[in-house]
């Protein structure tokens, strides 16, 4: 690897730094708390998809494992139970195993915010808000006149005056021609999956799963002149997400640009007993694939004992939002200084 | 030869569905459900069709094994252009539509390397650049100082592409024969 210096990137690096100003702007002026936390944990929350990167804390002949945080998580649920009520964190998080492209990085800016007695509904309409806040923001002069709720993509004209929503079992229906049925059940998805071509040899549900979200639902997502809102994932895909009442789905959704995924939204799981059950399911999943051990945060469950209240929160890549702003086609084209 | 997807590069050669193809394009993706992608633009090597597939990162994909060699480049014709080994004076075909737009910068008795499996030629390596000569331009209006103004200029293979306004006819150039760009002016 090596460090890439990128002077030539200065214009879309200052859009970068408006787009973080106006969303902490936002943020403030609706009542979130701003919060610092530790990138290094000794211990974190399983999650089966996630390689994490990991060094040791030294003093004289003791050493200590730590871990970077793949996601602010296992902290801001830690406060919220604890009584903070809304907040977010606007920093770097960690994900190893990610090399270098387009919409990856291993080192990253990530925006989380929680909302308190809401559901992924309310986080939606705030989100809207807030694309529409940063669009206007950056689109006004100093008078404060043009301002825009309609901002080019790469050619395309995108509205952030409303969602495109549609549900995971329509948008694979539309555009993969796979049918809530076959969907849902995971034999009769894996026989659709050969039909289609795909190599399943090896491969589960969920691997089948997400390559053929990938291939084929994603590049019609955020391409028809709004954002769009993908909602309801199968179980399989559920993480901290509460289930919805018919028990093949979860609470969790997902916007688009240009079929640019920018961020995940759960109504957050507090019942304790079945975020332990599935802590151990993905612990199990990541020694099964050979990922780094960890220590699994047991104090996240105790807070979740303590008593998380009903909220819902969201996750977005800052660097890809950022992008999207500053009309760049990777998230390379915003950055100063570069490690790749 | 076996890799896992996740490996892949432009320019290597793999075998899919019982063809082979050239990868034009390979960019991580995870979507953070289910396994690490390798999203990917291939070229089949016997269509020149382009087409976009996803692998999962962990997927075992088999990679050809190829050699490139340096040749001169001939002639062409409608359909190939022809390139000869000059230490065997073998002469190998490659058809256009899958040289593509390349060809229109690369000139007879260029030397260019050329991808072989089986004694097959499969395509060319593109130079990562290429000199050539300015044959019609017009000249700059004087006092038209707009930084970055482009003006098109003819070069000796035909083809034509975009210049800065200093460029003369008669110059030589340097080309990005993939993108088709300007990168700078050779003094000769």
């Amino acid at each position: 690897m090596k460090i890439i210096t990128n002077t030539d990137n200065l214009t879309k690096y200052k859009i970068y730094i408006d787009v973080k100003k106006s969303v902490i702007d936002f943020l403030n002026k609706k009542n979130y708390l701003e919060v610092d936390l530790p990138i290094l944990s000794p211990s974190l929350i399983p999650e089966s998809y996630l390689e994490v990167f990991e060094t040791d804390f030294r003093y004289l002949s003791q050493k200590e494992k730590l871990y970077l945080t793949p996601s602010p998580e296992l902290f801001l649920k830690r406060l919220l139970s604890y009584g903070i009520k809304d907040c977010f964190y606007l920093g770097k998080s960690f994900r190893n195993s990610d090399p270098s492209s387009t919409l990856h990085s291993f080192e990253f800016m990530m925006l989380e915010f929680y909302k308190t007695k809401t559901d992924y509904w309310g986080i939606a309409d705030e989100l809207l808000e807030m694309l529409g806040y940063v669009s206007r923001h950056l689109s006004a002069d100093k008078s404060g006149a043009g301002k825009s709720k309609t901002i080019t993509y790469q050619g395309q004209k995108i509205s952030l005056g409303q969602w495109e929503k549609i549900s995971v079992a329509d948008a694979f229906e539309k555009y993969a021609g796979i049918k809530e049925k076959e969907l849902f059940d995971q034999k009769a998805f894996i026989n659709k999956a050969e039909k289609k071509g795909y190599r399943s040899k090896g491969f589960g549900y969920e691997d089948l799963w997400s390559q053929i979200y990938t291939s084929e639902i994603e590049p019609n997502l955020g391409v028809n002149g709004y954002p769009t809102l993908i909602y309801d994932y199968p179980k399989e895909f559920a993480a901290l997400a509460k289930l919805n009442p018919d028990g093949k789905t979860s609470q969790r959704f997902e916007f688009y640009v240009a079929g640019i995924e920018l961020g995940d939204c759960y109504t957050e799981l507090t019942d304790w007993k079945e975020q332990s059950i599935r802590f151990e399911q993905e612990d199990i999943k990541r020694k099964k694939a050979g990922k780094t051990g960890h220590t699994v945060d047991k104090g996240f469950i105790e807070a979740l004992k303590y008593g998380l209240v009903d909220c819902s929160g969201v996750a977005v890549g800052f660097e890809r939002l950022a992008m999207i702003f500053a009309d760049a086609r990777s998230i390379k084209e915003i950055k100063l200084i570069d490690i790749e | 030869m076996r890799t896992n997807a996740g490996n892949l590069k432009k320019g290597e050669f793999v075998k899919y569905q019982n063809e082979i193809w050239q990868i034009q394009k390979a960019d991580f993706y995870s979507p953070g459900k289910g396994s690490a992608l390798m999203k990917t633009k291939i070229k089949n090597i016997l269509s020149g069709k382009n087409i976009d597939y996803t692998f999962k990162s962990n997927e075992q994909v088999e990679t050809l094994d190829v050699e490139s060699i340096e040749m001169q480049f001939l002639y062409k014709d409608a359909e190939n252009l022809y390139f000869m080994d000059e230490r065997t004076y073998n002469q190998y075909p490659v058809p256009l539509q899958i040289v593509g737009e390349v060809a229109s910068f690369i000139k007879e008795g260029d030397k260019i390397y050329v991808y072989l499996s089986n004694e097959k030629a499969l395509n060319i390596r593109p130079p990562m650049s290429v000199r050539l000569k300015v044959v019609e331009t017009e000249e700059a209006v004087k006092g038209d100082t707009v930084s970055g103004a482009k003006k098109p200029a003819k070069l000796e293979t035909g083809v034509t592409i975009m210049v800065p306004l200093f460029v003369k006819a008669g110059e030589v150039i340097l080309v990005n024969p993939e993108t088709g760009t300007y990168s700078e002016r050779v003094k000769t």
